[in-house]
């Protein structure tokens, strides 16, 4: 770091000409300016505007056609009090966050350990692995609501080679979120593929010293694979959360198309089908928004969303600071 | 867990230490192969699906009994897929394009130029990059109603003109790596700092851009979300995403329609992926194990 | 004291981006009726519908009438635009300035905020006969007494059954009483060898086509709202008869098995309809299934008749659900005045209405039109026609946050009648209080 530090300097002092000092520091401060500005424009405009004009309006009760007219807490009461759906939304959000995060970080491990072991052939295993993470979501959610399709679907009909009757998945409240995450585990390349990266660069020596000193595979993996990698895998951790609590194109789509609904995706007829299992915090938050026009409520549940998404984003920063990732290298 | 198999090194090189190296080596490509064939399969029963007549579809049969590559041609009489398919085009690639001519700039600033804040503002990147984005779409959706540009793609694009954070983010950390001494010694030819940026960052980050603005591309392309809540009520502006989640309710039955649709979504991605694995592969690493 | 200072702060920084976006209200307040254009002003009406195909050319052959009376007025007929989009549109600002919905359970949504521009202005300065409509049907166009949308057409809801499975089976006559078509949905079910359903005899199962809360309940007396405006759904016993008996039939013919049926189900309204193609022997459908019929398969042997009601009470019989097509003036509305005179000219004019009735074969919503000689529907639609005049009519109450309490009922009844839960009461209870708090919401 410190023998970075000295290169860094614009120019090496001895070759600046003194009296212009004063003019250049001016000059650097305008080419900082004027390289940032996009990102300032954005970022008040986008960001730092609609955050507090959403704290504003989830103080109101706003229809979106009318003025926005003052509400005090009814709609941080109402939240609490009376929205039964909030909860189970809540509750839905909080299963998938979990199962999403600890299947795609499980099994992202295990995909990358088998695939760091294949010498020969890795990297097309590795890009067979990752072919599914680039289809789009709603294309992704359709083809699995097909082959998880109770009647029709292969899956249902494989099962009964071995004599299982297969559940009817998207079209059972009980089944549907753990359809979700199945294909959650279908799309988890970007994973595989980070933390691949991240095994190959564990020096080979450790594991040799280990097996020297008799560790079996397994005592290798929690000593020196998982402690290697940590950084990745708070990092996929983390980040799988906060994908986890935007959730909403999968469940959207899965729900509309497994009801059968000649309804449009998206639509309140069929959002959480089946018995609003599928009904993620974003989707309630969409739909009363943009469906029953209660922009003040559904401002209130962004508060809500903002913060535990906050607490979230600190810890990755934190990590990521620790990590020294906003020093120059 | 298949850690298990690792095998000892130091163990004499037997017979039974063959054995087990082998055991172990096949043990590994079995359980390799039976991954691919999951991440596969189900990529295989839709193209088969997609294959077969609306009848043939609803049963359970899974290999197709007549080849029905007609299909491919009739999802685009079901639905006006070519429009989905150009507006998607549009959205993505001006997306793009606005998003490199504003971020390249930030993330040079953040990575390659000294000054106070620096820090903060990168960590503030990192916070927009990972808020939901239902949180702040409420007052951004009365924004552009305001502006009249609901129904259109443009609310979408247009922001991109501002800086992406994950662009900004992934380009920054590439920079970053770009050694001093270069623009260093273009400074002491009395380069500009734009012309720092455009002679020796943008040509030596290259790598770093391809893969923000494959991942930008890809982003706007798969975007749901964003096309739903802009263009819901005008059809003319559908995306493919939207468009093909919307296929299903007026084509129920016609799976095998639904599925040709699915497949020609995919495929410009997964053609893209064939052309720019390299990108890809790199950016991931980028944003996460740098990370 | 110390709030509004709050309110200050945050109304400043929220209005100042706004008055740099130009505007601070989403359209402008309506004053009073706009007034028609001259006839030498040349206008054009963008019109939307959620019709396609043959009923979006019907509904443009009769706005041709129109034209031809205002040969300065051109109409743009948009299709495909459902009630998302046409919401969707309304509070982005990109209205279009005629707006044609199906469903009448958003009338509450568009009338109380505002949505849909107040008509009561026009009606009175062109002394329109509002008496020419129905009751029911003038109830649900309109939200509290404010009229801001006119009915066009409307639909009945009533029994279509296949006369040939019928015969087969050896039924005479349809089903009066609920118990009468369990019995009959019974015998009319047949399963494939593998215990699968082959043909149902009826899909009990909530919200397959419109097998919905709103065109069922009223067959077994249910009721949405008390007299005060609350949700009745915990008091009316019509709920418990109704979720029990949709339970039993589920039960009888297993969850499973009519799950997979549904998945295989063709779309409702395409030619793949199950009840069309032969694959349901009994379904609770609008009139204008004998459009569909008449277009799609006009080989298929069926007739209709007025849905079966509980056996509680036999004399309900001749009850049916009545909902329609409304049409109205969005806000943000380019040419009000224009727009005005369409609507006036299709839901008042028995000529463009029997017209339309024709072509989509939906009852004509005036009394004019309904005894218009003109009208020709297959012999299958008289039993809607009946209905319709058979002041047996009912509708859901309109809501101001939509469809939002059907939706809660939808699910409900979904997650008992499939044995999602046991507990009736408390399920309802809920439910009602559910709708109440939400209908509070927004208010």
């Amino acid at each position: 770091m410190t023998v970075l530090e000295q290169r860094r300097g614009a120019v090496p002092p001895a070759l600046r000409p003194v009296p212009r000092r004063g003019r250049e520091k001016w000059r650097n401060r305008l080419t900082v300016l004027a390289f940032m500005s996009p990102w300032l424009v954005g970022l008040t405009v986008f960001f730092v505007y609609p955050a507090i004009a959403t704290l504003f309006y989830s103080f109101t009760n706003f229809d979106l056609i009318d003025d926005p007219t003052w509400a005090g807490l009814k709609n941080y009461t109402f939240m609490l009090s009376s929205d039964p759906l909030l909860w189970q939304s809540i509750g839905n959000t909080v299963w998938l966050t979990i199962a999403i995060t600890v299947g795609r970080v499980a099994f992202g491990l295990i995909a990358a350990v088998v695939l760091v072991r294949l010498r020969r052939g890795a990297g097309l295993f590795r890009t067979l692995f990752y072919i599914p993470a680039l289809a789009p979501p709603v294309a992704a959610s359709l083809a699995f609501v097909f082959i998880l399709n109770p009647a029709t679907g292969p899956v249902n009909q494989f099962l009964q080679l071995f004599g299982i009757q297969g559940p009817l998945w998207f079209n059972d409240p009980n089944f549907a979120k753990p359809s979700l995450a199945v294909m959650g585990l279908w799309t988890s390349g970007t994973v595989i593929v980070i933390f691949l990266a991240s095994l190959l660069d564990v020096p080979g020596e450790l594991y040799e010293a280990a097996s020297l000193d008799g560790a079996s595979g397994w005592q290798q993996f929690w000593r020196i694979t998982v402690p290697s990698i940590s950084p990745v895998l708070t990092f996929a951790i983390v980040n799988s959360i906060i994908i986890g609590l935007q959730y909403f194109t999968e469940a959207v789509v899965a729900g509309a198309v497994a009801s059968g609904s000649s309804q449009v995706a998206g639509s309140s007829q069929n959002i959480g089908y089946p018995d609003n299992s599928t009904l993620t915090f974003p989707m309630w938050l969409y739909d009363q928004a943009f469906h029953q026009f209660h922009m003040g409520y559904a401002s209130a549940m962004a508060i809500v969303l903002f913060i535990v998404s906050g607490v979230f984003t600190v810890v990755l920063v934190r990590r990521l600071r620790s990590a020294g990732i906003g020093e120059e290298e | 867990m298949t850690a298990a198999v690792q095998i000892p090194v130091r163990a004499p090189r037997t017979k039974d230490y063959r054995r087990s190296r082998l055991l172990a080596w096949i043990g590994l490509h079995v359980v390799a192969v039976a991954f691919s064939i999951a991440f596969l399969a189900p990529i295989v029963f839709i193209v088969l699906t997609a294959l077969m007549t609306d009848k043939q579809a609803l049963t359970q049969d899974l290999w197709p009994r007549t080849w029905e590559w007609s299909n491919f041609a009739a999802v685009f009489k079901a639905a006006p897929l070519l429009q989905y398919f150009l507006n998607s085009l549009l959205y993505a690639v001006l997306s793009t394009v606005l998003m490199l001519l504003s971020s390249i700039p930030v993330a040079y600033a953040l990575s390659k130029l000294k000054w106070r804040g620096r820090e903060v503002m990168f960590y503030g990147v990192i916070v927009t990059m990972l808020l939901p984005p239902q949180v702040i779409a409420i007052p951004i959706y009365v924004l552009w109603a305001h502006l009249g540009l609901t129904g259109t793609l443009w609310p979408l694009i247009v922001p991109n003109l501002f800086g992406d954070a994950f662009s900004i983010f992934l380009m920054r950390q590439f920079f970053i790596t770009i050694p001093q001494s270069y623009s260093d010694s273009a400074r002491v030819d009395g380069a500009s700092e734009l012309q720092i940026l455009r002679r020796v960052i943008v040509p030596m980050g290259k790598p770093g851009i391809a893969a923000a603005a494959l991942f930008s591309f890809l982003n706007a392309w798969n975007d749901y979300f964003g096309p739903l809540l802009y263009t819901g009520e005008n059809q003319a502006n559908w995306t493919l995403s939207v468009g093909l989640a919307s296929f299903h309710s007026v084509h129920q039955v016609e799976w095998n329609l639904t599925m040709a649709a699915t497949v020609l979504v995919m495929l410009p991605v997964i053609v893209l992926f064939f052309f720019a694995q390299k990108q890809f592969i790199e950016g991931i690493k980028f944003s996460g194990v740098k990370g | 004291m110390k709030q509004r200072a709050i309110v200050a702060v945050l109304a400043a920084a929220v209005t100042v981006p706004l008055t740099l976006a130009g505007c601070t209200g989403l359209g402008s307040k309506s004053a009073g009726p706009a007034s028609a254009p001259t006839s030498t002003q040349k206008v054009t009406l963008t019109v939307w519908s959620a019709f396609s195909d043959r009923e979006l050319k019907g509904l443009g052959d009769a706005m041709d009438g129109f034209h031809k009376l205002h040969p300065n007025i051109t109409i743009n007929n948009v299709g495909n635009q459902d009630d998302n989009k046409i919401t969707q549109s309304i509070r982005g600002g990109t209205a279009p300035d005629v707006a044609i919905s199906f469903s009448t359970d958003d009338i509450g949504q568009y009338c109380g905020s505002g949505a849909f521009q107040d008509l009561s202005g026009y009606i009175s300065r062109d002394k329109v006969d509002l008496t020419k409509i129905p009751q029911a049907t003038r109830d649900y166009s309109s939200y509290k007494g404010k009229r801001c949308a006119m009915p066009l057409l409307a639909d009945v809801y009533g029994l279509y059954y296949n006369k040939a499975m019928f015969a087969k089976a050896g039924i005479t006559s349809p089903p009066k009483t609920m118990s009468e078509f369990a019995a009959d949905a019974k015998k009319l079910t047949q399963y494939n060898a593998d215990g699968s359903i082959k043909v149902a005899g009826y899909v009990p199962t909530p919200g397959f086509y419109e097998n919905t809360v709103q065109a069922l309940s009223p067959q077994f007396g249910a009721t949405w709202e008390d007299g005060r405006g609350k949700s009745a759904v915990a008091t009316s016993q019509g709920w418990k008869d109704m979720l029990q008996w949709q339970r039993s039939q589920m039960t009888a013919m297993g969850v499973d098995k009519l799950a997979k049926f549904t998945a295989k189900a063709g779309q409702e309204y395409s030619a793949d309809n199950a009840f069309e193609t032969g694959k349901v022997a009994m379904i609770i459908d609008g009139e204008y299934r004998t459009a569909f019929i008449k277009a799609e398969h006009p080989g298929l042997d069926y007739a209709t008749a007025p849905f079966p009601v509980a056996d509680r009470d036999p004399s309900r019989y001749g009850t049916a659900y009545t909902t329609g097509t409304i049409v109205g003036i969005p806000k943000g509305a380019k040419n009000a005045g224009a727009a005005w005179q369409l609507i006036d000219y299709l839901s008042t004019q028995t000529k463009p209405l029997v017209q339309l009735a024709n072509l989509l074969g939906n009852v004509p919503s005036s009394t004019d039109a309904l005894g218009s000689p003109d009208l020709q529907q297959p012999a299958q639609f008289d039993t809607f026609l009946k209905l319709y005049g058979g002041g047996k009519l009912e509708n859901n109450p309109p809501s101001p946050n939509g469809g939002a309490y059907i939706k809660v009922m939808e699910d409900f009844d979904l997650k008992y009648a499939s044995g999602g839960t046991s507990d009736l009461t408390g399920g309802l209870q809920s439910a009602a209080k559910q709708i109440d708090a939400s209908n509070a919401l927004g208010q």
